[in-house]
């Protein structure tokens, strides 16, 4: 069942080349206005995307084709229409000053749950391993976000805490609870992705459709292990089938998926970060990936913790963002790739939700964060790609960018202070058309874990304003006890920014447009801007 | 070549291990390059027995799951000649058997474990032996491991049973355990020596490695496999 690019047919890419027609390119202004056309923005790939374009987590939610989504789970409408864009300067200070939007911690209710939400993962800290927990206990309970996956059938798939045997229960009312559909507002979440049902009681501030758009990862992560084909299949043989006896051994997989989207505004976004690198050390290492090339290999990916560094694809094959995030997830959630070479079929379920691939993962040096990934489309080719990662290697030698590629991850992040604003604290910023973002660390004042997790808190609540199916928004300022908030969103990018409770929004204004200007001066090193292909 | 002198030098340690002795090794291989391939239920501790022969360090803490199959190497001095062990370790989850599958005919050696506090992970012995002799190669060399051997308070295979399952299908067999150390280069470097088969040269002198063995299996070779249900190479001691 090898994911056969070369015969594949009847798989498009709709929007595989986003880069805008010629001409266009010239137009790559010094300062950036909200006017930009898609493809002229920060960061927008010069020679085409990388990726398949991504709505951002609309693309998510929208119906399966092919069928798998029986009954899809709460849908936005897709992209809100662009209004006509204003093109300068006084343009985004009017439109800013005449915000639609102000939102304020305090009518968010932000006393509320966000009080409560650190004291809630602090206690999760201290309670106890998964199979150990008692899930009659109270601290079950407490637990901000349970996630569970059932077959149709009712039978336990997969449970966050608790083990599911101990649960088979509780997984029985649920099933009750999905003949009903879920009242607007409650805490439980349901996303129905025939054969399965994947539910969340969540604790904390997302948005229905945000929990629902982790959800979909979930569904896609146990994709990427079966393929959505032999799940059907599976399940059209025999409806009861105990699903957890195929999935064994990946519950860290998805225990880690989980994890991660709470920490890693990749998720959020929908996009991929890029490790700071400069462009001439990235033009090495992708040529160098780009010459060990071999006839199955369809992609190409060095990356660094969950940032990418490299990736080079085959001509007219097209990555999406989610399934290089399910890859990033893979690798994070298991130790057992440092050493060796590993060999593992997977499904890209975005690329092809009916195929394996077969990934080749390793670390370049054991003591480097750098995991070299080859998927080739040929189960049988180990030694042939394991080969084209010794010609990687060889070319990154003889190019002598080493060290450089070292020096960078030993500062695998930028601080804030770069950009020399000073009430700016942090921030996030996508150019849709290259499905990439860039942020800095997160710093002070947010060093606890909990306080980390409310920074991503506050960007999630302000991301699920923006993009909320029935009334979108372009423009939030958001001014909350302990930081303001400001998100725009416009057809090119989307931008969120997080600084000091005592600025104001006039200073807001002149950061967003500084911040800009440096993020179109350093686009080089924090964005991919030429993709190759072998 | 008599067996004897290859067997011989296998120890059988006072561990409650029963080493079935080896016999002439059937196939003299090239000594340079070996492909070992362990194989076995999900958690009987495969990668942990990899990692204590390789790094001499024992994973503790909770368990890894391998992904896929995973592929390493390590070199050894097989009575002085140096063969460089290429070692295959799969994972035991059934949705992982098609790429195990597509790796087994270029094994030359496997490792086949289970964990003696499982009773489960020895009764699918029998299975696995069934896949190793429908995909493996046909005198391929097979060494049964009862790992864990050092949780002796939790033990639910005896070492007898071990041993006469190993004894009906004509392949030796070892109790290890990856926590203490026990038995685990043994049995590395048993499977290395009967697919090298004895030092070259009964005078005493080495042969360089990779040079002067000979990597054709000497002839008359495949008739005495094919005892055991084929499933091992080694006729019964």
């Amino acid at each position: 069942m090898a994911a056969d690019v070369h015969k594949k047919k009847g798989w498009e890419v709709p929007n595989g080349s986003l880069a805008p027609g010629d001409g266009q390119h010239a137009e790559r202004a010094e300062s950036p206005t909200p006017g930009l056309a898609q493809g002229t923005e920060p960061g927008a790939g010069q020679e085409g995307a990388m990726f398949v374009h991504t709505r951002s987590y609309e693309d998510l939610t929208s119906p399966e084709e092919g069928g798998a989504a029986a009954r899809s789970p709460p849908e936005g409408p897709g992209e809100p229409p662009a209004p006509p864009q204003p093109s300068s300067m006084e343009q985004i200070s009017k439109d800013f000053s005449e915000l639609s939007t102000q939102l304020t911690g305090r009518a968010l209710g932000e006393e509320g749950p966000l009080e409560a939400a650190p004291a809630a993962a602090r206690r999760d800290s201290l309670l106890p391993a998964k199979e150990d927990e008692d899930v009659t206990m109270d601290a079950w309970r407490l637990r901000r976000k349970h996630v569970f996956v059932l077959s149709e059938a009712g039978k336990p798939v997969y449970s966050r805490y608790g083990s599911e045997e101990a649960l088979s229960s509780t997984m029985g009312v649920m099933m009750a609870l999905v003949a009903w559909s879920p009242l607007p507002g409650s805490p439980v979440v349901f996303v129905r992705r025939s054969p399965l049902v994947l539910v969340a009681v969540a604790r904390t501030r997302q948005s229905e459709q945000e929990i629902a758009h982790e959800l979909l990862y979930i569904y896609y992560q146990i994709l990427s292990l079966l393929t959505w084909t032999q799940l059907n299949h599976i399940f059209q043989q025999k409806q009861n089938y105990d699903l957890r006896r195929l999935l064994a051994g990946s519950e860290r997989i998805t225990d880690n998926l989980l994890d991660l989207m709470a920490h890693d505004p990749s998720f959020l976004m929908g996009a991929v970060r890029c490790l700071p690198l400069a462009a001439s050390v990235r033009d090495a290492v992708s040529t160098s990936l780009q010459q060990a090339k071999a006839k199955s290999l369809v992609f190409s990916i060095l990356l660094s913790g969950n940032q990418l560094v490299s990736l080079v694809r085959k001509k007219d094959q097209f990555l999406h963002p989610i399934d290089l995030h399910l890859l990033f997830n893979l690798i994070s959630s298991s130790s057992s790739f440092r050493e060796g070479e590993a060999w593992t079929p997977i499904c890209l379920p975005k690329f092809n939700s009916s195929g394996f691939f077969h990934a080749h993962i390793s670390y370049l040096e054991q003591e480097m964060d750098l995991c070299l990934l080859l998927v080739s489309t040929d189960r049988e080719d180990f030694f042939t790609v394991s080969d084209c990662k010794r010609r990687f290697q060889e070319r990154l030698r003889r190019r002598g960018v080493q060290h450089a590629l070292q020096d960078a991850l030993r500062t695998p992040f930028y601080s804030v202070a770069q950009v020399g604003i000073p009430d700016l604290r942090h921030f996030i910023y996508k150019s849709k058309s290259s499905g990439l973002f860039t942020s800095p660390e997160i710093e002070a004042p947010y060093v606890r874990e909990e306080e980390k997790e409310r920074l991503l808190g506050l960007y999630q609540y302000l991301h699920s304003r923006a993009h909320n199916s029935s009334r979108p928004l372009k423009n939030i300022y958001f001014t909350g006890p302990r930081e303001n908030l400001l998100a725009w969103v416009t057809s090119a990018f989307e931008l969120y920014i997080c600084y000091s409770p005592l600025g104001t929004k006039a200073g807001a204004i002149s950061a967003v447009n500084k911040l800009m200007k440096w993020i179109r001066r350093e686009e080089e090193r924090l964005f991919i801007l030429t993709p190759q292909t072998y | 070549h008599t067996g004897t002198e290859s067997g011989g030098t296998l120890p059988d340690k006072g561990t409650g291990c029963i080493l079935a002795r080896p016999s002439p090794p059937l196939r003299t291989r090239c000594p340079c390059r070996l492909q070992v391939m362990l194989l076995g239920d999900s958690g009987v501790g495969k990668t942990c027995l990899l990692t204590r022969f390789k790094d001499g360090a024992f994973l503790s803490g909770t368990f890894i799951a391998t992904v896929g199959i995973d592929f390493r190497n390590k070199v050894v001095a097989v009575d002085g000649v140096k063969v460089k062990l290429q070692i295959w370790d799969t994972a035991g989850q059934e949705r992982f058997r098609s790429v195990t599958h597509a790796y087994y005919r270029d094994a030359q050696a496997l490792l086949l474990l289970y964990d003696i506090t499982s009773k489960l992970s020895f009764d699918n012995i029998r299975a696995w032996l069934t896949e190793i002799h429908e995909y493996a190669q046909k005198d391929v060399v097979i060494m049964l491991l009862g790992n864990k051997a050092d949780v002796s308070g939790e033990r639910a295979v005896r070492t007898e049973d071990g041993a006469s399952l190993a004894r009906e299908y004509g392949v030796p067999f070892l109790e290890t355990s990856a926590k203490t150390g026990m038995n685990v280069e043994l049995a590395f470097l048993a499977v290395a020596r009967w697919v090298t088969g004895p030092p070259a040269g009964a005078g005493g002198t080495r042969a360089p490695p990779g040079l002067t063995r000979s990597c054709r299996p000497p002839q008359g070779a495949q008739a005495a496999s094919g005892a055991a249900g084929g499933a091992a190479p080694l006729p019964h001691p």
